[in-house]
């Protein structure tokens, strides 16, 4: 009888003590993340792939825009860095979960981001682009023309395409989908009238399918974006010197010169992605 | 008459004019289909670009090495074995809490199952995600420990666990599954446990056993027996299971999948090879566990 009691006893103690976590949620005295950086050696950077801001190379590595700038940020703070590839649709609740310390990911500020995170000064400025269906949409040339309830609109779920598309097209269907292939391939097939996604990827794909896709409004961007890092709430410390680093590294010209080499010219990089093209 | 006698044998394989026509049939649906496939999507298909992912030729040390996919494919395995042991743990301890004395125990027990059977895996896991890795890792330690600590950082570490880096990512996912799947297994046992004759217990409790060791000594041996088929069915539905925790970012076979496909933009080829990798490990599974059951079986009679 007494090894049973015993027994029960320890089952029912771990059980008890989880259900206690689960419900108190222990606040201690924050300290700033950039503490936490120098102490750990490594600046944990939140990133999705999205071309050419990260993406893979032939041997399986991240290259990209954002991938050079994470290292040097890290660089000049003297630590490793760290790359967390996440699922863009889950990638703030991570960045909540403490999951890495800062987004550097393309990220665009909205306001309604920017009430859960803070957003430093951005670092960069990449337009959002359309690129539409040549059968379908070869004979609306104005912003008014896409705006109908015969178009629809391809876009990648939770990014500031299906903003655009809501707010520019409100009359046109919307189709969301999880990663912008899946939204270009829609429009390639003819299921879907446009999409819209960040610059340069619309004039990609359209070059790669000429005679598929074209680049409405003569390939204007429908938006210009202000594209930030990504901090948790409450700490100015970090808020601050992600934001002067971006200043500095603006002034000195490395920003522009970085971004130049991976949106301007795709033939600098692009052997180091794929085998043929 | 035996309750455990076979059932009686198929009729001997003949191929008759309707197996050729059927079969003949099928193949020509399937061909039709392939055939007209690019007739309804405009499709540039490009396997090269894909298949590097899978294997590449390293020219620094001149050898074929590893790449994304198959990286992923290890970890969705080491993920697979982690969680299903785990997993088997609690659904043991779960399955047998469900059959128990204690009231307490029996409406924890309850409660686990239906909650879990009830949401949708997804749901589940984004929530449960966010609670252990957010909560429960800082409170053990997990999240401080150092990646470059002898322990870790070496070869049969990275064996078990894969790469020390992606430690704690891994194991979030490990348990994560492990629960999810616990509920299915405490269900598997409790049947099992259900499944032996009420004379046992009496014959048990005749001889002076207490309610635990009738439970252990005298159901479990006869009941685990039974469930191991449908256990071996749970194994394989973990493995394709596993394929929900790329929603939280575990670094396995189908969140590699969206990176390759992001990159290199060849959605389709990406995924129907992804698709095959998935299929040959679980059919390798399944064939496995058919033959240690047949093997089972004969050492039953």
């Amino acid at each position: 009888m007494k090894l049973k009691n015993i027994f029960r006893g320890f089952l029912i103690a771990p059980v008890i003590a989880l259900l206690g976590v689960g419900f108190s949620s222990v606040q201690a005295q924050e300290e700033s993340v950039l503490v936490e950086i120098q102490k750990r050696g490594v600046l944990k950077v939140g990133m999705s792939t999205f071309v050419p801001w990260a993406m893979r190379d032939k041997e399986g590595n991240l290259i990209g825009f954002e991938i050079d700038v994470a290292k040097k940020v890290a660089e000049d703070m003297g630590v490793e860095v760290e790359f967390v590839p996440t699922q863009w649709s889950g990638i703030i609740p991570a960045l909540l979960a403490k999951k890495f310390d800062v987004i550097i990911g393309g990220m665009s500020i909205t306001p309604q981001r920017n009430l859960t995170v803070n957003f430093t000064s951005a670092y960069a400025n990449s337009g959002q682009q359309m690129a539409a269906n040549i059968e379908l949409a070869g004979d609306k040339s104005t912003l008014e023309d896409f705006n109908s309830s015969d178009v629809t609109i391809s876009c990648r779920r939770g990014a500031t395409p299906c903003t655009i598309a809501q707010k520019m097209f409100p009359k046109a269907e919307i189709r969301r989908f999880d990663d912008d292939t899946q939204a270009f391939q829609e429009v390639v097939n003819g299921n879907a009238t446009a999409t819209i996604s960040g610059a340069p990827k619309p004039r990609v794909w359209t070059d790669e399918n000429p005679d598929k896709l074209f680049l409405p409004f003569e390939g204007e961007n429908l938006t210009r974006g202000n594209e930030a890092f990504a901090l948790r709430k409450g700490d100015p410390d970090a808020l601050n010197y992600f934001s002067n680093w971006i200043l500095l590294r603006t002034d000195d010209g490395w920003l522009k010169e970085t971004h130049d080499y991976w949106f301007k010219n795709r033939s600098a990089w692009i052997d180091m992605v794929s085998i043929d093209q | 008459m035996d309750r455990n006698s076979p059932p009686p044998p198929l009729p001997r394989r003949r191929v008759t004019l309707v197996d050729l026509v059927l079969i003949g049939l099928v193949i020509g649906m399937v061909m039709y289909a392939v055939y007209t496939v690019n007739d309804v999507l405009v499709y540039n298909w490009n396997w090269n670009r894909v298949f590097s992912f899978i294997v590449r030729y390293d020219e620094e040390s001149g050898r074929w090495v590893a790449n994304l996919l198959i990286q992923g494919l290890l970890t969705t395995l080491r993920l697979a074995v982690w969680a299903t042991i785990l997993a088997t743990i609690i659904g043991v301890m779960m399955g047998y809490w469900r059959r128990c004395n204690n009231l307490s125990l029996r409406i924890i027990s309850r409660t686990y199952v239906e909650l879990i059977r009830n949401i949708p895996p997804i749901v589940f896991i984004f929530i449960f995600y966010f609670f252990i890795s957010g909560q429960i890792f800082p409170l053990i330690g997990l999240s401080s420990l150092r990646h470059d600590s002898p322990i870790m950082d070496n070869d049969l570490f990275r064996f078990m666990f894969g790469d020390p880096r992606l430690f704690e990512n891994f194991i979030a996912g490990m348990v994560c599954l492990a629960v999810f799947e616990g509920a299915y297994i405490t269900e598997i046992v409790r049947a099992g446990i259900q499944s032996i004759g009420k004379g046992q217990w009496e014959a048990g409790r005749a001889i002076g056993l207490s309610h635990f060791n009738i439970l252990r000594d005298v159901i479990l041996p006869q009941a685990i027996r039974k469930i191991l088929p449908p256990l071996a069915g749970q194994f394989i539905t973990l493995i394709k299971d596993s394929a929900i925790v790329s929603l939280i970012s575990i670094q396995e076979l189908t969140f590699l999948a969206t990176e390759v496909a992001a990159t290199t933009t060849k959605v389709f080829e990406t995924w129907i090879l992804v698709g095959a990798m998935y299929f040959v490990l679980c059919y390798f599974f399944a064939y496995v566990f058919a033959k240690l059951e047949q093997r089972g079986a004969r050492s039953n009679r």
